[in-house]
């Protein structure tokens, strides 16, 4: 518990250091409560993702670092390894490869990379998935792509 | 590990800092060392008027102190050594100056010189402090090019002794107008006069070692980059735990569970060995007999630093 607090704290010192490090990923901290936690991350370039800022929702155990935090999608995505509605991150890192050394800045750098690269073969949004598997990538992308308009672009005007 | 280190040759917590005053004052401790010792000699060779040699011979011998000197030389001789420590004696202001064998002359600057140089790592607190030290930057370096000088002059065989050699070596500070006294117990490994070969056992291994590491951390990865010490030198740099961002105390720093080499605080160990027991570097199984010998070879480092060092100096040479 104190060890998980003290941890999140520094964390948290570190992101506030290094706000500039990484623009393409936001970690906020909720006020009140150092074991949630919110991302807002850049979808990554030259992916159907592209030009949507997607939300994150961290639920941090009290065993933490030694047990995963949980994240969830606040934002709609298509994504095969996502559960669609749920938001819930099929990542293997977030699972059974957890390692305490990750923090959650490196846990928003691997969702990016997982939706730069979707792994079709274990997918939370059978959708998506099969849409892969099947090789029909513009069909994948385009449905992608107009999600990411609709629920991850952010307004302007 | 850096800290048990400086344990060992008695300098208390503050090594860094320690360290740094103490180079500080040790440069310039040297270069008013050499300017003593000039001194000297033109007073010496007012006196003793036999002397032939030219006092313009001298002053490249300490003036110039050219960092880039090659070492090789200063390792293929062992003669320049003997000057070091026969000179002073007939520099030493109690004694008969020994100026009359004339070819010494010049070499005696350099050899007391040196020897000032190697005494003058001693005293910390007195003088000197206020001098520049940018020109010296290095008072092995200097004491090595200057050994290559005298190598060069060509002279030193007429002089080599082994009296003298020895006797200046249990007076450990000869040129007693510098003002320093042997205060450090670490001193007389570092006044043998002949310990200056980067073969040379006693070459002053732990603590201008410990200071140049920490004080030269490019020049540490330069001469140490590409050998197999420089793995765990880089995994043992962080100076908290990856798991929980304290501090890593001595212990922890000499903990090495697990052979990828992710190091983390006993603690955090402990507590992963509780929950699921794999390493967070490479989320391999700890294996507690063998994270413990892995333990214990922890303090190992130590020693592929010195031979690293030792090797960095040969290949520099």
């Amino acid at each position: 518990m104190q060890a998980s607090r003290a941890r999140l704290f520094k964390e948290y010192k570190e992101v506030q250091r290094e706000k500039s490090a990484d623009p393409d990923i936001q970690l906020v901290c909720d006020e009140s409560n150092i074991f949630k936690w919110t991302a807002l991350i850049k979808g990554p370039s030259e992916t159907p993702y592209e030009g949507g800022v997607f939300q994150l929702a961290f639920a941090i155990p009290e065993q933490y670092p030694l047990l995963p935090p949980q994240v969830r999608f606040l934002t709609k995505i298509f994504h095969p390894n996502v559960h669609f509605k749920t938001g819930e991150i099929c990542l293997d890192i977030l699972k059974n490869a957890w390692s305490p050394a990750w923090t959650l800045q490196s846990v928003c750098r691997a969702i990016i990379a997982l939706m730069a690269h979707p792994e079709p073969d274990s997918p939370l949004n059978c959708d998506s998935g099969n849409l892969l598997r099947s090789g029909d990538l513009r069909g994948y992308r385009s449905m992608a792509r107009m999600y990411t308009r609709l629920a991850a672009t952010p307004k302007k005007r | 590990m850096h800290d048990a280190m400086a344990n060992d040759s008695s300098v208390s917590a503050s090594a860094r800092d320690f360290a740094k005053k103490r180079r500080v004052n040790r440069s310039a401790k040297l270069k008013q060392c050499k300017l003593d010792a000039r001194r000297e000699q033109w007073l010496s060779q007012v006196k003793g008027k036999s002397c032939k040699v030219t006092p313009m011979a001298s002053p490249p011998t300490s003036s110039s102190p050219p960092v880039p000197m090659p070492r090789p030389q200063s390792c293929l001789h062992d003669s320049d050594m003997v000057f070091a420590s026969h000179s002073p004696t007939s520099n030493s202001p109690g004694k008969p100056p020994k100026v009359g064998c004339c070819p010494n002359n010049s070499v005696s600057s350099g050899g007391s010189t040196r020897s000032c140089s190697l005494s003058a790592s001693d005293g910390e607190e007195e003088g000197a402090r206020g001098e520049e030290n940018s020109a010296i930057d290095d008072w092995e370096t200097i004491a090595d090019a200057l050994s290559a000088y005298k190598v060069n002059d060509g002279c030193h065989p007429s002089c080599d002794t082994r009296g003298p050699f020895v006797e200046s070596r249990v007076p450990p500070a000869p040129v007693n107008d510098s003002g320093t006294r042997s205060t450090m117990n670490p001193e007389p490994t570092r006044t043998i006069p002949r310990a200056w070969r980067p073969d040379d056992e006693f070459r002053p291994q732990s603590l201008p070692n410990l200071y140049k590491q920490q004080s030269f951390p490019a020049n540490m990865e330069r001469h140490f980059g590409a050998k197999g010490w420089s793995h765990p030198a880089i995994l043992s740099a962080p100076s908290s735990c990856p798991i929980c961002y304290e501090d890593l105390d001595p212990t922890d720093s000499s903990f090495l569970p697990c052979s990828c080499g992710f190091r983390l605080c006993l603690f955090c160990h402990k507590r992963i060995l509780e929950a699921d027991g794999r390493c967070p570097g490479c989320r391999k199984q700890y294996s507690p007999v063998e994270g413990e010998m892995l333990g214990m070879s922890g303090v190992k480092p130590l020693l592929p630093f010195q031979l690293s060092r030792s090797y960095s100096m040969g290949s520099r040479s």
